[in-house]
């Protein structure tokens, strides 16, 4: 029903262009309903009124065909013909969006008297029917748009909007400014207008619970282009690129446990230069990242992504890893098939009772010990032997126990120091600075007094923290943290976890957590895995794993234990 | 909260960069409005070096026509024309500067007292304020002119007891703006006293605002007094421009003679270039006093 | 209605304080009443002996207390009565009777011409702002909405009237003519009211379309007329029911306000002209020094003045259905 091929739309502002939108195509069938999401000033409110023929000041490109006919081409007067009868907008909701000096029936009445011909009275029983429809008296058709509540506001203006029976609604942040209690309101009735009427949506907004109540498919935009398209379900359930996983995890009606994080960086305005826009902020780019603009490809499945890396990239995967212990005369077979993926920039649990297998498998995906069968793959290359851990941007692992980790003779500084001085990378001074860096990420001191006290003299938790910071040091792209904060009282625990999920969250490395802590995994983490008896015997995001009152919806044993 | 959209965003933000830039400096108007005002205000201030002739003393023949000896001719009298003009503008000079000062300061002074001070005195001050806007100024001012007699000061007086009105309306406006702005509260919570917020805060912010109005007043002063002696009423020792047109005006053969083309039109040119060029150096300095300023409809 | 009650309530004490004021300074000011009316100053001369004089003072009461004065001359006021002219030897109320429906001609006519042409204008400019007609009207307006009326008047007068000989020099009416016919005599009317009028209107043109460009482009940026666009009206109906029923909001209020301001103009102008309205009639007033007179012109105008004001408060409530109930309207 509507196809938009191509669609862009410029300003020009003091002689600078400032494109809006740029090459946007989707298509809607009729009945269907397609969100877009992204944040203030990505473009969506330009599209909507492109779509409607709304922008007076910018040029447009492309094509808006509805039912194959082009709109942009259309005159001013057939473009009013249009308008209202085939597709309506609800705009957002403001003290402005009505006319201050008219009463409400005469705003509602206009466009059915102008498009359907209808004389006063009719058009006046149209528009209580449609006040009913969306739960106002229509006693207040008589009044002025000020005195009503916002809520109210709103339901007017959808009201309004269904008045000739559009074929396609365009509807721009619905619940901006409303409290809970009208905010579902508002959308209980947009889903049940939708059926009732079954006309074709459009639903424009920045936050997510909403789409994912109200939409089927979804469109990720920013900086004015599309980066991702899917069905809504499994957009969130498993989003490709950065940004929408960004949006995700900023949603704080979806995780009831998570922490909130937003995405680092701050939303810029989009210019007229090559280069993908979210480059500043993703936690992948490389250099052509800036330069190259990402073409929006098909990725199979109605799945649409645009990314040189074609979406969020695994760092590490580990396929079919099994590891047996002879102890006395029994085979003991720790791991059986293990299969796990962790990708760019997310934070993946590992959950298991002791004895379950984790710390084996964790010393196996940094070949501090051999599978007996099975591989690893670090970016691609298979693990045999130390090179992953023995580069500046390799993967790195903390332990249990902070004693044993670090040498009790060795000073603080030498501590931190050393994966540099072994790798011999960067010259003295540099590598000292680079030490003191991570230190003062990890909170601790950094005036000389500590750094050249030995650590024999620190404390559990401050111990835990010079092996944090020492792994940090070789800036690795995968953190593998195996029960890190086990042997720390609570509220050091709290700390160090907060802490290291902010390094993670700022510099963007992924990480591994493993913990036999439930609670503690569905804190921070992104995807979890649960590890049982040698196998996984769950995997999957947060959002499915873990249902609202943190109980495992599969209900396996394992996780019942805990 | 409305989300706003990238577009609008992005065109005002570089539209009030552009903007902004553009402000810091008088307009071409702006400038040779500025030019116009010093020539005039220094011709006349340089009268007697200017011109050779009295003002007030016959010099030539009456009625004649400008020629090399008297540059615009002669009045009826015989008064050199040109002379009456250079020395006329001091008086279009004297009230218009003396009102601006008295009148927009003591507003100045007056808005901010009730702006900052509020309650009763505000109240009293506000209603003085809006009896004196109702009163039609040039009937008034007509009335008090001739029940108290003609003469510059009683002019000036008069003038400058209107003039106050608006100045201080903008000022207290201004003010109780001000007073609640957060840093003011904060420097109240560290003890400021009401002198040292005047003239830490206050005066810099109003001071703007403030030159813009005195501009403005000096304009319909001059204005005023110019029509008050274009009427007889003004105080005929003075040789303002009002009254050289009164004059004029007076002469039964003004309509069917060709005296008027300089008799007549050199002071009319005098005040209108001078009231133009008043008016568009306010209206360009308020635009670079600040952007936000609400206008002033007049 | 607290409103109409509190309102009516400032514009009395206004009016209160003006009726004082009225009262108060002819009899402050230097010097005895009458003895201007004897000196040369103005064209007309009178004199009077020392019966009339005692004859005049007692009738004016003079010579009775202040406040019993004030009182009788309230009561007067009550009853119509402003006194009687020295100098015209006739009622001041009857004089001002037979001159205001001039003045009220050239006020009236003024502003009805200039705000229909001062909007017309404006929301041209408005609908084509900072584009050519806008480019070109702006500057022309700013610069005649600055130039003082009496001058523009003068200009007038001498080019058009006196030099060119298209318009008389002065009176709202050919002396001693007969007309035949009603249409005759206004136009008659007309042609002497020309020049004042064209004064005073292309004064008070460029305030208005200053306002109307201002209104009408503030409107045209708001979300509802983008709302009415997206309902597909036809622009005839987006520009009568939306725009101009918004932007017509400050422009009338302010015609009514500047009334008030027009009637400074307009006694000025008056005098330019020679037209016989109240303007003229005060500086005759003036310059004789008739005081009763210069009171009743004074106190007519005054309250003249009021009068526009209280209606273009009056206006506005009407016009803005947000100002219009207080209570009510929940956000």
């Amino acid at each position: 029903m509507l196809n938009i091929e191509n669609l862009s739309a410029t300003f020009v502002v003091n002689g600078h262009e400032l494109p809006a939108v740029s090459s946007v195509d989707f298509s809607l069938n009729p009945g269907e309903r397609l969100g877009i999401i992204g944040e203030s000033g990505c473009g969506k409110t330009t599209l909507a009124m492109a779509i409607m023929g709304l922008l007076t000041q910018a040029k447009i490109g492309g094509k808006v065909l509805m039912h194959g006919r082009n709109l942009l081409s259309l005159s001013e007067r057939e473009l009013r013909d249009i308008r209202w009868r085939q597709m309506a907008i609800v705009f957002q909701n403001n003290l402005e969006i009505l006319n201050p000096v008219l009463p409400l029936a005469e705003q509602l009445t206009e466009p059915l008297r102008t498009h359907l011909r209808l004389d006063k009275q009719e058009a006046l029983a149209r528009v209580g029917e449609l006040f009913n429809a969306t739960g106002l008296d229509p006693k207040w058709l008589a009044a002025y748009p000020h005195q009503l509540s916002g809520g109210m506001r709103q339901r007017a203006l959808i009201a309004m909007a269904l008045a000739c029976r559009p074929e396609l609604l365009i509807v721009d942040e619905p619940t901006t400014s409303l409290d809970q209690a009208n905010r579902q309101q508002v959308l209980s009735l947009l889903d049940e207008l939708q059926g009732q009427f079954g006309f074709a949506m459009i639903m424009i907004s920045h936050s997510l619970p909403v789409i994912r109540r109200l939409t089927d498919r979804m469109l990720t935009m920013y900086h004015g282009r599309i980066v991702e398209e899917g069905t809504t379900r499994d957009v969130i359930r498993r989003p490709l690129h950065p940004y929408t996983r960004g949006l995700i995890n900023a949603a704080a009606d979806l995780f009831p446990y998570k922490d909130l994080w937003g995405i680092p960086g701050e939303p810029s305005l989009a210019t007229a230069n090559s280069g993908c826009g979210f480059a500043p902020r993703c936690c992948q780019a490389v250099e052509n990242c800036a330069t190259e603009l990402p073409e929006l490809q098909e990725l199979g499945n109605n799945r649409r992504i645009a990314c040189h890396k074609g979406g969020i990239e695994t760092i590490l995967s580990a396929e079919a890893i099994t590891k047996n212990y002879s102890v006395g005369g029994d085979q003991i077979k720790a791991l059986r098939g293990i299969s796990l993926q962790v990708r760019r920039g997310e934070v993946v649990a590992l959950v298991g009772s002791s004895g379950s297998g984790k710390s084996t498998l964790a010393q196996i995906l940094v070949r501090m010990v051999s599978a007996d069968g099975g591989i690893v793959r670090f970016n691609g290359k298979p693990v045999y032997d130390h090179k992953a851990t023995s580069t500046i941007g390799g993967m790195q692992l903390v332990g249990q126990d902070p004693v044993e980790a670090v040498s009790h003779r060795l000073t603080v500084l030498d501590a931190v120091r050393e994966p540099l001085d072994i790798m011999a990378a960067l010259d003295r001074a540099e590598r000292n600075r680079t030490a003191v860096d991570c230190l003062t990420a990890v909170h601790l001191p950094t005036d000389d007094d500590f750094l050249h006290r030995t650590c024999h003299s620190l404390s559990g938790g401050q111990r835990q923290r010079v092996a944090i910071a020492r792994s940090l040091i070789s800036k690795p792209m995968l953190l593998i943290a195996d029960e890190i904060t086990a042997m720390l009282d609570p509220s050091t625990q709290a700390v160090i976890l907060r802490e290291l999920k902010g390094l993670q969250h700022s510099r963007g490395f992924s990480m591994l957590f493993i913990s036999h802590d439930f609670a503690l995994a569905r804190k921070i983490a992104d995807r979890v895995y649960v590890l049982d008896m040698g196998f996984i015997v769950e995997e999957g995001s947060v959002l499915d794993v873990f249902d609202n009152n943190g109980v495992s919806l599969t209900q396996s044993p394992a996780t019942r234990k805990n | 909260m409305k989300t706003v959209s990238l577009a609008a965003t992005a065109s005002s933000d570089s539209a009030s960069k552009a903007a902004r830039i553009r402000k810091r400096y008088l307009s071409r108007s702006g400038r040779c409005a500025l030019f116009l005002l010093l020539t005039i205000a220094l011709l006349s201030i340089a009268a007697p070096l200017v011109t050779s002739h009295s003002p007030q003393i016959v010099s030539g023949p009456s009625l004649a026509s400008p020629s090399l000896a008297h540059p615009l001719g002669t009045d009826e009298l015989g008064v050199d024309l040109w002379a009456q003009l250079v020395f006329g503008g001091r008086i279009s000079l004297i009230v218009g500067i003396a009102t601006a000062i008295l009148a927009g300061i003591g507003g100045g002074i007056i808005g901010i007292i009730a702006g900052y001070r509020g309650g009763l005195t505000d109240r009293l001050i506000m209603r003085l304020i809006d009896i004196l806007l109702v009163l039609p100024d040039l009937p008034v001012m007509i009335v008090l002119a001739a029940f108290f007699g003609p003469s510059v000061v009683t002019f000036f007086v008069v003038l400058s007891a209107f003039s106050w009105v608006t100045t201080a309306r903008i000022v207290r406006s201004r003010v109780l703006v001000l007073r609640e702005r957060g840093y003011i509260k904060m420097a109240e919570s560290y003890g400021a006293g009401t002198f040292y917020l005047l003239h830490r805060h206050f005066l810099p912010e109003i001071f703007p605002l403030a030159t813009v109005g005195m501009i403005r007043l000096a304009g319909r002063a001059i204005v005023a007094e110019a029509g008050l002696s274009f009427l007889g009423l003004g105080d005929p020792t003075s040789r303002s421009w009002g009254l050289i047109m009164h004059h004029a005006l007076s002469f039964n053969g003004i309509y069917y003679t060709d005296f008027w083309k300089w008799w007549l039109l050199s002071p009319w040119l005098a005040l209108t270039l001078t009231v133009t060029a008043l008016a568009i150096l306010g209206r360009d300095l308020e635009k670079i006093a600040d952007p936000r300023m609400e206008k002033r409809q007049c | 209605m607290q409103h109409i009650v509190k309102n009516l309530s400032e514009y009395l004490l206004t009016f209160l304080v003006i009726l004082t004021l009225n009262f108060v300074l002819p009899r402050v000011m230097p010097g005895d009443p009458f003895l201007f009316l004897s000196s040369d100053i103005g064209e007309e001369i009178a004199r009077f002996t020392p019966a009339q004089e005692a004859a005049y003072r007692q009738q004016y009461g003079l010579h009775r207390p202040w406040p019993q004065q004030y009182g009788i001359y309230l009561l007067r006021l009550l009853r119509g009565d402003l006194g009687y002219s020295i100098y015209y030897n006739q009622e001041v109320m009857a004089i001002l009777l037979a001159r205001l429906p001039w003045t009220l001609l050239l006020v009236l006519s003024a502003v009805f011409l200039s705000t229909i042409f001062g909007t017309l204008l404006g929301s041209l400019s408005a609908a084509f702002r900072d584009r050519a007609p806008d480019r070109i009207i702006y500057p022309l307006m700013i610069t005649m909405s600055e130039i003082p009326p009496f001058l523009l008047g003068l200009v007038l007068l001498f080019v058009l009237a006196a030099s060119m000989h298209l318009f008389p020099l002065s009176g709202a009416m050919t002396h001693f003519a007969r007309h035949e016919n009603i249409w005759s005599t206004l136009t008659d009317i007309a042609h002497h009211a020309t020049l004042p009028v064209l004064t005073l209107t292309l004064v008070r043109t460029g305030a208005m379309y200053l306002l109307a460009r201002n209104a009408m482009t503030t409107v045209l940026t708001r979300d509802y007329i983008r709302t009415a666009r997206a309902k597909g009206l036809g622009p005839a109906r987006i520009l009568a029911r939306h725009s101009l029923r918004n932007a017509m909001i400050p422009v009338i209020t302010r015609v009514f306000l500047s009334l008030g301001g027009l009637v400074g103009s307009a006694i000025l102008v008056e005098n330019v002209f020679a037209y016989p309205g109240l303007g003229r009639l005060m500086r005759e007033s003036v310059m004789v020094h008739d005081y009763p007179m210069i009171q009743g012109i004074f106190l007519m105008v005054t309250l003249f003045v009021l009068l526009a004001n209280g209606l273009a408060d009056l206006a506005y409530r009407r016009l803005d259905p947000r100002i219009a109930e207080k209570r009510g309207g929940r956000s």
